[in-house]
């Protein structure tokens, strides 16, 4: 039956009714007919190139390729003719005789199956472990369906070296096979265009232009191009040797607020390597390079914390995990409400947030609880809130005409989110971006403007007037901005991270709000904290209360002691993270998932709870082992207020326990009642009393109640300092967003040191030429408020006369950015 | 019977590929005077009825290619002249291109008003410096003349050249690996279908013509399409253009009516083989039609199907005379050293197997052969041919499998004897006098 969509065709003697323009692989897929493929891949365009899947169609002069040949009414197709398969054998062998083999024909292989003895006489018997591919390879696959056991062709070994320099995966392209899977993928799927083809024939060399290396090409470092090929050619570093994983469990990315869908490989009860999820509302199966590849570094590091350990006369010593819960208890029993608090982070769960302010409100009757979000935002705490309450979905870029970018580089972080950008742009949408610094968007935006770190808040407001017509006087890029906005029938704003630091970013989030309100568009933030949201709504703040409402106000605390049952103490303080910096010493400090914030003592008895142990400042009187991400059941909320799930995949390490269950049990110590919780679904329940969207578990969005604003420090001085007349830079100083509980990523991922240079000056070729620095150099970086020093990086991206510091700890710096006098330290 | 002078209607020694000479030809005339009056169908039906076919090397009627493009399509229509002339021993396009680049013009004019392209495209080889120069120069005289551009003189459509410089692929001479290369993508071919008439240049309807087709359109237009048919065989109509090369005492190009036979032109026109040696074998078509020995040679008339009959194929027209006294096996080396260079890459049986090829035949040259070589040559063949996505592989196996089963008896002799009986060098024959 063969109806307007559909024809009806013969495959290997059985009919099928399959629809209109599909391949013919295709079609056989759809009905369970195997055709070996090397070169296709179900995302990507297809190659005709290995010519694996060369298929007999009945009235074709020859051999047709079944990847590329559309499904014609009436088509009769044979699959596994005697012919074809000793082609197929043919073309494989030619292959082979190319690329190493000693894996795949080998007499051994019958034998090996069963006692995994090795050809080497050596007394091990563990089969051979030759290529990263091993037991994964596809081609491996093809070969024994073909049962290829001996080839004709002497092996020709092609002697490349194996390219090691770049970071995250090694290329040995003595594996290749030419099948242009990682190439397509990087120019359809990622839209990144870094990797070709160069040279021809055999001499074909796959990767970047010119000679370039990856980093230097734009490569984002995503791994699409990784996990495509079929061979071993390009290998993951930290997962080469693993071998097959055994399990396969989708969670939650924690290492920012895109909160993309992973699936975690499971090998001996670790997380070996993390792989996208091909996800409808989020990530749709991307990565960017942390997803990817630094969640196994992250969280399999040799220095994770494993045990609970106290300091006694400057020695850190391990203890039991009863003794350490039993001397915080002990400690935090002692403590008087006012002299407590506790710091946490945002990178925790849900249902870790909501009990550590169950435990600072009804254990220590204190509301002493903060997040170092409320530094990382500063002064735009509040403005940054408002944006979010205008978020929308991620997939909202997939329909706006017009996308408006301010502060928004995805090369690394985010990149996710840039390939949907330009997809967009493939589609016609037109990007405008705002960044002082050249950037992932420069090249593809059809206006970049770009201002000097100094007047970024101009930049913007002045757009903000012409799109309301206030006829100022404006630059042409600018105006041409507001010609594009509004025109645009469906526009969108993205934030990025760029101008959180500066003094003046409460103005810059009012301004773009008001560009939002005025063009009409919903606006996304992108958070870099993976649950800004779920620390708001859980309360873990002095102000808030569950649900996020004012803790300040009776009625609402009369409302929470109902739930409850105990009474909530009434809020007599103005406690916040800032006063750490400058109020008094506290008695205890509890600190979850953050670091000490200073390096002088912050309390007389710190408890430090976190995965690595910190690394500067006075040494915490305890720690405590916790549980990463990857080993904590529960939800995160992501930066367009999406609830997402999180799995355990693989135990915690030694007596590490999620921070739920460190607190629960420091509270049942203390003789607190009420946290007798056996899993996170009875938390879940818990929170569903506060939060109604907590009853049922479901992906769709929670909206940030309207009113939630934050108690704020005063407002900092927007003004640049007077010069001296001397040369001078302008420094802009930002706090890392790679971080993931206060943990910098690039100190744990070997690798992502080399795309992000924290703690460094980074200063433009051609200034750091004129005041004779080199890369590497160290410099004194110093102005009146401030001065320190930093080693040098080069980097062109940055505007001449501007400099700029990524710190891995918050430091207070104000204003932000201000002129700063810099020269060799050794002059 | 004299052959005529359709495109080499030149005196080859002046300065032919000026615009001035051209009009003195009556160059441009069928533009100016007969167009005005045809509807583009009825210059369609004129190179339809000429029958005149592909002189690429394919040979398929170029009217009737013409005609598959898409009729309801709203996409721009793209022309494209294919002047990337690789094919080892043919330089037939390069005397157009060089010495009558105004006649490729009209002829490329005039097909784009039947085919209703407003753009076309001439791409040249890049080793073509002089020919790139040549025609840039013409097209530019052209331009300035109002041949070309918005609104041409004498008719009332527009039309644009733009002349595309190569970067030196064999497999860009593919209609489709050329699209990507005017494209700045990697000169690899497509996977067909979609064929170029439906989706070629840009996503376009687009009609590729080799140089030597595109340049008979004026004739055809201005004569009419059964003038032109009246010339040479019933299947194979027109003149061709031959180039003729190796062991022959005057090579060059030559323009004879199709149907002529093959030993008069070899010997009459071209002087005989050199130094008055015996023919040992002739390449008729380009290097990748299979070979042919003397006595096959005897009776064949230079068309497309008396040369097909013979076993061979026309090809492009680039006759290689080869020499009693040279080696089959070093010619076999160096031309599968030539595939195996080309091959982009994107097969695995011609990019893994012309290496093959090329190793196996360099070995029974330099005397390290086996008998098993030679099934293994034609094994390897047998699972290249048609296998591939463009013609590349089909061509390197043409004369891989006419070189062994031709002459079998040197190719038995290198493995025997375990070197070349011929010194294992190219032989340059000279003309004594």
């Amino acid at each position: 039956m063969t109806s307007n969509n559909t024809v009806s065709i013969r495959i290997d003697n059985h009919p099928f009714t399959v629809e209109k323009g599909l391949t013919i692989l295709k079609a056989a897929e759809q009905n369970n007919i195997y055709i070996p493929t090397l070169c296709a891949h179900k995302e990507l365009t297809p190659y005709g190139g290995c010519r694996m899947c060369l298929v007999e169609v009945e009235g074709a002069r020859r051999f047709l390729t079944a990847c590329t040949t559309p499904v014609e009414d009436g088509m009769v197709i044979r699959t596994h003719t005697d012919q074809i398969q000793k082609e197929r054998r043919e073309i494989m062998e030619l292959i082979l005789s190319e690329h190493t083999s000693s894996c795949l024909i080998c007499e051994e292989s019958e034998l090996c199956r069963q006692y995994m003895p090795t050809i080497r006489k050596a007394g091990v018997t563990t089969g051979c472990r030759y290529c990263p591919n091993d037991d994964k390879c596809e081609l491996e696959k093809v070969v024994s369906w073909l049962e290829i056991k001996d080839i004709n062709h002497p092996v020709y070994y092609r002697g490349l070296s194996v390219e090691k320099y770049d970071p995250f995966y090694d290329r040995d392209y003595n594996l290749c096979i030419y099948c242009g899977r990682c190439v397509r993928v990087c120019q359809e799927v990622r839209l990144a265009n870094v990797l070709a083809f160069t040279q021809r024939g055999r001499s074909t060399v796959i990767g970047p232009a010119f000679g370039r290396s990856h980093l230097e090409s734009g490569c984002e470092f995503c791994g699409a191009c990784v996990s495509v090929c079929p061979t071993g050619a390009l290998a993951e570093k930290s997962n080469k040797w693993n071998g097959v994983a055994e399990a396969e469990i989708q969670t939650t990315c924690a290492l920012c607020g895109v909160g993309c869908q992973l699936q975690v490989l499971i090998r001996n009860d670790k997380a070996v390597a993390t792989i996208p999820v091909d996800d409808e509302f989020v990530n749709h199966g991307q990565l960017c390079v942390k997803g990817r590849f630094c969640v196994n570094e992250l969280v399999n590091h040799h220095q994770r914390i494993t045990k609970a350990s106290k300091y006694q006369d400057g020695n850190r010593l391990q203890i039991p995990i009863e003794d350490a819960i039993a001397i915080a208890a002990e400690q935090l029993k002692n403590c008087p409400p006012e002299d407590f608090a506790m710091v946490i982070s945002p990178n925790c769960s849900n249902e870790d947030l909501f009990i550590a302010q169950k435990f600072v409100r009804t254990v220590m009757n204190s509301h002493h609880i903060d997040s170092s979000a409320r530094l990382f935002y500063g002064n735009g705490f509040n403005d940054y809130l408002d944006l979010m309450k205008r978020t929308t979905a991620l997939s909202e870029i997939g329909q706006s005409d017009v996308i408006l970018c301010l502060g928004l580089d995805m090369r690394f972080g985010r990149s996710v989110v840039g390939v949907q950008i330009r997809k967009a742009i493939a589609r016609g949408a037109k990007i405008i971006t705002i960044h002082p610094n050249d950037h992932s968007l420069a090249l593809n935006a059809e206006l970049w403007i770009r201002p000097h770190t100094t007047e970024i808040l101009d930049s913007i407001s002045q757009l903000s007037n012409a799109l309301l017509e206030k006829h100022e006087p404006i630059t042409s890029r600018l105006a041409q901005a507001a010609d594009l906005l509004n025109a645009a029938k469906n526009p969108l704003i993205l934030m990025g991270g760029e101008f959180l630091p500066y003094s003046n970013s409460a103005e810059i989030m009012q301004q773009t709000l008001r560009i939002a309100e005025t063009i009409g568009s919903a606006i996304v933030p992108l958070p870099a904290q993976n649950n800004l949201h779920g620390s708001l709504l859980m309360g873990a703040y002095p102000e808030l209360l569950p649900g996020g409402i004012f803790s300040d106000e009776p009625d609402n605390r009369k409302k929470i002691s109902d739930i409850w049952g105990m009474t909530i103490q009434d809020f007599t303080t103005d406690w916040n993270l800032n006063k750490i910096f400058t109020g008094k010493k506290l008695k205890v400090v509890y600190l979850v998932g953050e670091l000490p914030p200073i390096d002088e003592p912050i309390g007389d008895f710190v408890i430090y709870q976190n995965i690595y142990p910190p690394e500067h400042g006075a040494p915490p009187n305890l720690i405590l082992p916790a549980a990463a991400f990857t080993e904590i059941d529960g939800t995160f909320i992501n930066g367009a207020g999406r609830v997402q799930r999180v799995q355990r995949t693989a135990p915690p390490p030694g007596d590490a326990q999620p921070d739920w269950q460190l607190l629960c049990q420091i509270a049942r110590k203390m003789g607190a009642t009420g946290f007798d919780y056996k899993n996170h679904q009875q938390i879940q329940q818990e929170i569903a009393r506060f939060i109604e969207r907590f009853k049922k578990f479901d992906r769709k969005p929670v909206v940030l109640p309207k009113h939630i604003k934050l108690q704020l420090e005063p407002e900092r001085s927007s003004q640049l300092s007077e010069t001296d007349g001397q040369s001078f830079f302008v420094l802009t100083i930002f706090n890392s967003e790679h971080q993931y509980r206060g943990i910098p990523i690039a100190d744990k991922a070997e690798g992502f040191k080399k795309l992000i240079a924290e703690d460094s000056l980074l200063i433009n070729g051609s200034d750091a030429r004129k005041i004779g620095v080199v890369d590497g150099d160290q410099v004194l970086v110093s102005s009146d408020l401030f001065e320190k020093s930093f080693p040098v990086r080069l980097s062109d991206n940055l505007q001449s006369g501007s400099v700029q510091i990524i710190q891995q700890r918050f430091q207070p710096f104000n204003p932000n950015p201000h002129p700063v006098k810099i020269r060799r330290k050794d002059v | 019977m004299a052959n005529q002078n359709i495109l080499l209607n030149f005196d080859r020694n002046g300065a032919n590929h000026t615009l001035e000479n051209y009009l003195k030809r009556k160059g441009y005339s069928t533009l100016s005077e007969k167009i005005p009056n045809m509807k583009p169908e009825q210059v369609l039906d004129e190179v339809k009825k000429s029958g005149i076919r592909g002189r690429g090397g394919a040979g398929f009627p170029a009217g009737i290619k013409w005609s598959f493009l898409p009729k309801d399509s709203d996409k721009p229509v793209y022309l494209i002249c294919n002047g990337d002339e690789g094919e080892p021993g043919t330089f037939k396009d390069r005397v157009i291109l060089e010495e009558n680049p105004h006649m490729l013009i009209e002829g490329m004019i005039l097909a784009a008003y039947a085919i209703n392209a407003k753009h076309c495209y001439i791409y040249i080889r890049g080793e073509y410096g002089f020919a790139l120069q040549r025609v840039q120069q013409a097209v530019d005289e052209a331009y300035r003349a109002g041949y070309l551009g918005k609104k041409l003189t004498g008719a009332n459509y527009s039309c644009d050249i733009t002349v595309h410089k190569g970067a030196g692929a064999y497999v860009v001479g593919d209609e489709t690996g050329l699209m990507n290369s005017i494209e700045g993508k990697k000169g690899q071919t497509r996977n067909k279908p979609p064929f170029p008439a439906v989706e070629g240049l840009y996503q376009c309807p687009t009609i590729i013509n080799n140089v030597e087709t595109l340049a008979s359109v004026p004739w055809i237009i201005d004569h009419g399409g059964a003038a032109y048919h009246s010339i040479g065989t019933e299947k194979s109509s027109g003149t061709k253009l031959l180039s003729i090369s190796g062991h022959v005492r005057k090579p060059g190009v030559y323009e004879v009516d199709l149907g002529y036979p093959f030993m008069d032109f070899l010997n009459k026109d071209c002087g005989g083989v050199i130094g008055n040696r015996k023919l040992k074998a002739v390449i008729p078509g380009g290097s990748s039609t299979p070979v042919l020995r003397p006595e096959d040679c005897e009776k064949i008339t230079i068309d497309y199907e008396s040369i097909a009959e013979a076993g061979s194929s026309l090809g492009s027209g680039a006759i290689l005379i080869i020499a009693e006294g040279s080696c089959m096996v070093k010619t076999l080396e160096v031309l599968t050293h030539f595939y195996h260079h080309e091959s982009c890459g994107q097969c695995t049986p011609c990019r893994e197997g012309t290496g093959w090829l090329h190793k196996i035949v360099k070995r029974i040259e330099a005397g390290q052969g086996k008998m098993e070589d030679l099934d293994l040559l034609t094994s390897i063949t047998k699972h290249i041919a048609f296998h591939t996505i463009c013609p590349l592989g089909d061509a390197a196996c043409g004369p891989v499998d006419s070189f062994v089963k031709k002459f079998k008896d040197e190719f038995i002799e290198h493995i025997k004897t375990g070197g070349c009986p011929f010194g294992g060098k190219f032989v340059r024959f000279q003309e004594r006098v």
